[in-house]
């Protein structure tokens, strides 16, 4: 396991333990303001400073993990599956699935994913689940051209060929002889798209489309500290800010280091 | 050669539209009705379906998507209810500034990323390399919003080196009238140069926001292409005929290495609009993001469509651009 690999591997656990040690126990309760003095600087009883109305920001930042992490994990296990089904389909098949697939990705791929998640979540409004299924959308095209030249690729190699001569159905050689060891490039695509897909979600927040105003989500978190930077308040913005550079870094470690086990000849 | 231009060119046009559809759909079919939007909360049963008439709500949808179609083919994209304004007219106003932004964020982020992508490669597996991958990591992993806040909060609030989340010039100094709509070029037409260094200030922070959030993805595939350029057999042929160190860097691995380079600036660059929106709200950018914004806010659907559509479209012709750029650069591609 290469040191990219290891380091990205060990932020990510750490994202999670917090996400899951949140559940059961921040320093003081995340949602209700007025725990301290409004915008007291970091130091004390609140290491990571209060905001405008008082909350704790440590405690907020915890709390957040679960959002940020979760639907970033969430959104890229969808668009995975979906999009390497529709893939494999595409690929493995060709004629006019191949076709229909394949305009589709490039139709969506020629729209702005960011521009795209704005419209919808305005349209459909803001919660969890909606977030998760517009950013899944947006990765889809891409897991489906991925998993199609993969397997389009390997689909007349030997083993291929041995496991439709063996009597084996046509969507068994796909989905249990192409796609696992087209899984590669796929899960090393995951990571990095799971770091697009933290940087989305927390830009929303900070448009405020995302989630409720008083969600501790990360971008949320930023935007309500916006007015505070002006002031010279500076930690209700900062903190969530490094909260995002350190997972949305480790999903790129991690995919990075996916990638080079792929793809040997990359280093 | 002119095959190849009109097959692409003839190929822009599904996409296209299949961009414009998923837009109208989008907001017609998650959107809601629009008529409460324009109709007041006491409105009779009658008002409503004459507001619906007005706003061919009342055709079937098949009708109103080709009319929708027919009118962006126009560039009609229909009246804002916040400017009450054509929408088409609203975003050629502001296209400038978000232009002059991006332009100025994108070229100082690809320079600065192509210059430290070489000194990574150069460098690979040593001090300078470590530093550039530690740097275009971080540039990738935060967002721009942020970025943002966090030069202002050093450059502005701390320092005060550099003016605040104003827009293009301070709120007293007021703007010279549009010729080109790009500020900086009118001010120096004008020959005003005083106004001319405000402005200069005033875009400082907003464009090294966007450079930074460039610099990284370009250093980073700068490096990789240019690592893979070093140990081809053309690199090293050069090297024992006894070329310089600079020539071989420069005149040969660099050319071969920016064909990548070149695809995704025209990613990025077609990026720009949706960015923009972040970007121009942290700064208080009067361009076309914050215009998207405040659609946003105030529910415009017609606002929102309107430079969803632009975007996309933008979005596509960028991408045609760099295609046919990539046929001029790259040898290889002339006999396709």
């Amino acid at each position: 396991m290469s040191a990219s690999m290891r380091i990205g591997l060990a932020i990510l656990m750490a994202y999670l333990l917090v996400a899951l040690v949140s559940l059961v126990w921040t320093p003081h309760d995340p949602l209700s303001p007025g725990v301290g003095d409004s915008f007291l600087p970091p130091g004390g009883e609140f290491p990571l400073g209060t905001d405008r109305i008082g909350s704790d920001v440590l405690s907020r930042l915890m709390a957040g993990t679960r959002y940020n992490l979760g639907i970033a994990l969430a959104a890229v296990a969808v668009a995975l599956v979906v999009g390497s089904v529709l893939g494999v389909l595409a690929g493995y098949y060709g004629g006019a699935t191949d076709v229909v697939v394949s305009r589709s990705v490039e139709v969506f791929q020629a729209f702005p994913g960011v521009l795209f998640a704005m419209l919808v979540v305005k349209a459909v409004g803001p919660g969890v689940l909606n977030i998760v299924l517009v950013l899944a959308f947006i990765g889809i095209p891409d897991y489906a051209r991925l998993a199609r030249a993969e397997v389009r690729s390997r689909r007349a190699w030997p083993y291929a060929e041995a496991a439709r001569m063996v009597g084996n159905r046509s969507w068994q050689v796909a989905f249990r002889h192409l796609l696992p060891n087209s899984m590669g490039p796929l899960l090393a695509f995951t990571s990095i798209n799971a770091a697009f897909a933290s940087l989305v979600t927390a830009s929303l927040g900070f448009l405020g489309l995302g989630l409720g105003p008083n969600t501790p989500e990360w971008g949320n978190m930023i935007a309500r500290g916006q007015d505070g930077v002006m002031t010279g308040e500076w930690w209700v913005s900062f903190f969530p800010g490094l909260a995002i550079l350190g997972m949305t870094g480790a999903f790129y470690l991690l995919g990075d280091a996916l990638s080079d086990l792929a793809d040997p000849r990359r280093r | 050669m002119t095959g190849m231009i009109l097959r692409r060119l003839l190929w822009a046009l599904p996409v296209a539209l299949g961009v414009v559809s998923i837009t109208f759909f989008t907001a017609r079919l998650f959107g809601g009705d629009p008529t409460e939007l324009y109709a007041p909360p006491e409105a009779t049963d009658e008002l409503r379906a004459a507001i619906r008439e007005r706003l061919g709500l009342a055709d079937p949808l098949w009708l109103q998507y080709l009319r929708y179609l027919g009118a962006v083919a126009r560039l009609d994209f229909g009246t804002s209810f916040s400017t009450n304004q054509a929408v088409a007219t609203d975003l050629t106003e502001r296209l400038p500034a978000t232009l002059e932004l991006g332009l100025t964020g994108l070229l100082a982020g690809a320079g600065i990323g192509i210059v430290l992508g070489v000194l990574a490669a150069v460098a690979r597996e040593r001090v300078p390399d470590f530093l550039v991958r530690g740097l275009t990591l971080a540039g990738m992993a935060l967002p721009q919003f942020w970025i943002g806040l966090v030069l202002i909060w050093i450059f502005f609030v701390t320092l005060g080196w550099f003016p605040g989340p104003v827009g293009r010039l301070p709120i007293e100094v007021t703007p010279p009238r549009p010729i080109t709509g790009f500020m900086l070029v009118d001010l120096a037409l004008l020959g005003d140069w005083a106004t001319w260094r405000l402005a200069a200030w005033h875009l400082a922070l907003p464009a090294t926001t966007l450079a930074v959030a460039t610099m990284a993805p370009i250093a980073r595939v700068t490096r990789a292409s240019m690592v893979e350029a070093l140990q081809s057999d053309y690199v090293r042929t050069a090297v024992a005929m006894g070329f310089g160190r600079r020539a071989l860097w420069f005149r040969l691995a660099l050319r071969n290495a920016l064909l990548p380079v070149v695809t995704l600036i025209g990613v990025l660059a077609g990026n720009v609009l949706g960015g923009a929106v972040l970007l121009e709200s942290v700064f208080g950018w009067p361009g076309l993001g914050q215009y998207a914004l405040q659609a946003i806010e105030g529910s415009d659907f017609a606002a929102l469509q309107g430079f969803t559509v632009y975007a996309a479209l933008l979005y596509v012709v960028t991408f045609l651009a760099v295609d046919l750029l990539y046929t001029l650069i790259d040898p290889r591609m002339r006999g396709a």
